[in-house]
């Protein structure tokens, strides 16, 4: 159609709200679409993928022994300059961590404490609830960083929750079976 | 005895009506803020209750048992007077209108309606006026600008939409013979309103939407730029007068659209029964009202006065002449 044509029948279009009666179809169809929010924490959570960067965790060796070898690299490359590391040497001759903490109320989970080790001894983890009422509370030591839950083997996925206030506030979730949370996106 | 009886019955329907006025409120939250989540792609109310249903309950509690404030430098007793008025007057309006024609219970013939008037047009119209000074009285009270620029905004728009509003409905006036509701709904056994009168029907739903303060013409409480407007001072129950008078409003406009151009409680196709019929009716122009918030944003000022006076106005006066000239050209023999 010609560019008059066009503005003509733009014209008549807004004559007849045909702008508006759009606009009501888009949401009358959005009304009928899967929410994509989910009933957290209570009844659903939602599992990350693999690759998600969560809360760090130190690694072990085959023998058990901690991988880090206190070479300083994740703190010098941390552009929050959140982790400490104060190395030693153990029985063996090893360089060891003594202390080494990181503070999760400044990091920013930019993962680069992951890539710089020499040693693949720290990496970002799967677990994102770790709220805290002291920020003080977020420092992490070296032994509650060793206990801290892995990578997730799979993921990206809804699954069914259950919140247990007993002693803590604790998400239970169980295992993976809930539906892609992108598969809900509507693409117009 | 009679009379007796006879007064019995209008106490009872009055009793009645308000009982239903001031519990509908309850279901149209959840239901606003259901489709106001689903549009969104949200769930809206699922806590409390299966899918929410209770949720207006627990706000309702949370309503009645919060602190009633009223600010320091308040006028005291308008401040006090404005809910009342603005709650008021949505009531007494559903004096005159019709449910239906009659339902015999146990045998006895009992009409839906409490009075037919035979200007119950005109009354609904000067008495649903008045609820404009409660909101006009709330936003001067609390002497908060918000609160004032609200209710100012409110005035220009009443008096440029009732305008509007009033003229579109002459049209079926001249149609129906009768300011009578229950005429109005007679006169359209066969052939709906809507058909012969769609730019009254479209002007009356538009001054409608303004008259309810519903979006896209809610500026005296546009939460965007005003707080909550005229009711920003108010909290607790007198805040939940406000509400039910708005949402009261809302059923108003709905069930005055079926009555007046979609024929009330004449259904078609299927042989439901007429009350059936006119709930329906009024629940799919509820569903529009909510519908319609969620999906277009304000106008401006200066286009809600634009489009009252230079769209709206000529257009129902247009609507009065044509329809006034087609009816004397078929009247003539
Ligand atoms: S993730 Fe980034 S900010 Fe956090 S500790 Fe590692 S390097 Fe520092
Ligand atoms: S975690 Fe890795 S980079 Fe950081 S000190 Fe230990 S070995 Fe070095």
């Amino acid at each position: 159609m010609s560019h008059a044509g066009d503005r003509v029948g733009t014209w008549i279009g807004w004559a007849f709200f045909a702008d508006l009666g759009k606009a009501l179809a888009l949401t009358f169809g959005y009304m009928f679409s899967r929410s994509v929010t989910m009933q957290y924490p209570d009844k659903e959570k939602w599992l990350p993928y693999p690759r998600y960067r969560g809360h760090h965790f130190l690694k072990r060796d085959e023998e058990g022994e901690i991988k880090c070898v206190a070479c300083e690299l994740c703190a010098r490359i941390c552009p929050c300059d959140c982790i400490e590391v104060i190395p030693y040497e153990d029985e063996k001759g090893n360089r060891r961590p003594a202390k080494f903490e990181i503070d999760t109320a400044r990091c920013l989970f930019c993962g680069l404490c992951e890539d710089a080790c020499p040693a693949d001894a720290i990496a970002l983890g799967q677990q994102y609830e770790f709220s805290s009422f002291s920020s003080r509370d977020l420092i992490i030591g070296r032994d509650d960083l060793l206990g801290k839950p892995g990578k997730a083997a799979t993921g990206g996925a809804v699954v069914a929750a259950r919140l247990s206030t007993e002693k803590d506030v604790l998400v239970e979730a169980s295992e993976l079976q809930g539906y892609n949370w992108w598969r809900n996106i509507r693409q117009t | 005895m009679e009379l007796i009886v006879a007064l019995g019955l209008i106490v009872f329907k009055v009793a009645f009506l308000i009982a239903i006025l001031l519990l509908l409120p309850l279901p149209l939250t959840w239901l606003e803020r259901k489709i106001a989540g689903h549009i969104q792609q949200r769930m809206g109310p699922m806590r409390v209750g299966w899918h929410g249903l209770l949720q207006p309950v627990a706000d309702g509690i949370k309503l009645l048992t919060k602190e009633d404030h009223i600010p320091a430098d308040a006028d005291r007793f308008l401040f006090k007077l404005a809910p009342i008025l603005a709650l008021a007057p949505p009531f007494v309006v559903f004096v005159a209108v019709p449910f239906g024609e009659t339902v015999s219970v146990l045998g006895a013939e009992i009409t839906l309606y409490v009075s037919n008037m035979n200007v119950a047009l005109l009354f609904v119209f000067a008495v649903i006026g008045i609820e404009v000074y409660g909101v006009i009285f709330g936003g001067w009270a609390a002497n908060s600008k918000y609160a004032v620029l609200g209710s100012l905004r409110t005035c220009a728009q009443m008096i440029s939409y009732e305008i509007p509003m009033g003229f579109a409905v002459i049209g079926v006036v001249m149609l129906a013979q009768s300011m009578s509701l229950l005429e109005i709904v007679r006169a359209q056994a066969d052939v709906w309103n809507i058909v012969y009168q769609p730019v009254g029907f479209f002007v009356f739903f538009v001054a409608g939407l303004a008259e309810a303060q519903r979006i896209p013409f809610d500026l005296a409480e546009a939460e965007g730029d005003l707080g909550a407007g005229f009711h920003t001072e108010y909290s607790g129950i007198r805040f939940a007068f406000f509400m039910v008078s708005e949402y009261a409003i809302m059923l108003l406009v709905s069930v005055l659209v079926v009555i007046l151009f979609f024929g009330g409680w004449n259904g078609v196709l299927l042989p439901l029964p007429p009350l059936l019929w006119f709930a329906l009716k009024v629940a799919f122009f509820i569903y529009v009202f909510i519908w319609f918030r969620f999906t277009f944003p304000r106008y401006r000022y200066d286009q809600l006065m634009a489009i009252g006076w230079k769209v709206l106005l000529p257009l129902s006066m247009a609507n009065i002449i044509i329809t006034g000239v087609l009816l004397g050209a078929t009247a003539a023999p």
